[in-house]
């Protein structure tokens, strides 16, 4: 039974990683470069990404993960954000930037999420970035 | 007969046939809110012009900016077409309103502020587009060094979040407030 458990190792742990790929976690295999693009072409017009960068249209997001949501002092947040109890890890980002109306409705941020799944994991490892 | 009367009762007859006649072509289409009866406030209706004019301006460059920005101008004439049929027109009651004055003859707009209500998914789903035709406009932009598209791109962002934070909560509020200052029986 033992040798029987270390023969199928390998192939339970191949069945696990595809499993924890396919539950929508973030991919180890995540490119935050390429996230930075991603970032630059759906996010830069309305957030800032620097350190003690300014509130644009949306907060700032320099230190996002691990930060409470509606937590960026003088921006003012929707009452369904602020109110959300969410605290932004990487596994909550995703789910968040795939749609943040389905998420947590009554947000205002008009923004459809993203689509693609690798840009959406390219996007979430680049945001665990700025810190 | 006095001279002219001939001239004057074929006039006055033909303007009553036209009448007719547009009676009959109002009665033949869908009701819908009068537009024409219920323009917008005015400075809605300049930024509306200005922003299509700074679009297709836009529209007009070559590669990827001006790709972007054709894209983006159907979505924008969509979204303002239904600005002006339902979300701005009840906008030009708020100075009268905030004057402590509410008249019946300012019904009309119930409708439209009951609609603006019902459709708010519907209205959230389309500055999602107008975003996406926004991000795509401003990293166009930033690609060839073109800050009218990134300022154009910015600022229509802003406009959907102003949308969205004030003027259809606004035209919500006067929905309310007639109803409450005209009688439930509206």
């Amino acid at each position: 039974m033992a040798r029987l458990l270390i023969r199928a190792a390998p192939a339970l742990a191949a069945a696990l990683a595809a499993g924890a790929a396919l539950a929508g976690t973030p991919a180890a295999a995540a490119d935050p470069a390429h996230g930075r693009v991603v970032f630059s072409q759906m996010c830069s017009v309305c957030h800032s990404n620097t350190r003690g960068g300014p509130a644009m249209i949306g907060p700032p997001l320099f230190g996002v993960v691990g930060r409470k949501a509606g937590a960026v002092g003088g921006y003012a947040y929707s009452p369904a954000l602020k109110g959300s109890g969410v605290t932004w890890t990487e596994p909550e980002l995703h789910t968040y930037l795939q749609g943040p109306a389905k998420m947590i409705p009554g947000v205002r941020m008009p923004f459809g999420g993203v689509k693609n799944p690798t840009q959406l994991d390219d996007l979430v490892a680049y945001l665990n970035t700025l810190k | 007969m006095p001279p002219g009367y001939k001239a004057r009762f074929a006039g006055l007859a033909f303007a009553a046939a036209a009448w007719a006649a547009s009676g009959a072509i109002a009665l033949a289409q869908p009701a819908k809110p009068a537009v024409a009866d219920h323009p917008i406030p005015q400075s809605q209706r300049v930024e509306h012009e200005e922003t299509l004019d700074r679009l297709a301006v836009l529209a007009k460059r070559p590669g990827a900016v001006g790709e972007a920005a054709r894209k983006a101008i159907a979505l924008f004439k969509r979204h303002y077409a239904r600005e002006e049929e339902y979300i701005l027109p009840p906008l030009t009651l708020l100075p009268v309103l905030a004057d402590g004055k509410a008249t019946p003859d300012m019904a009309w707009a119930l409708a439209m502020c009951d609609r603006v209500k019902a459709d708010q998914a519907e209205i959230f789903q389309e500055h999602t587009e107008v975003t996406n035709a926004a991000n795509a406009l401003y990293s166009a932009g930033v690609a060839a060094h073109d800050k009218d598209a990134m300022e154009f791109a910015r600022a229509a962002v802003t406009d959907s979040l102003n949308d969205l934070e004030l003027l259809e909560p606004t035209v919500m509020l006067i929905g309310e407030h007639l109803r409450m200052a005209l009688g439930p029986a509206r």
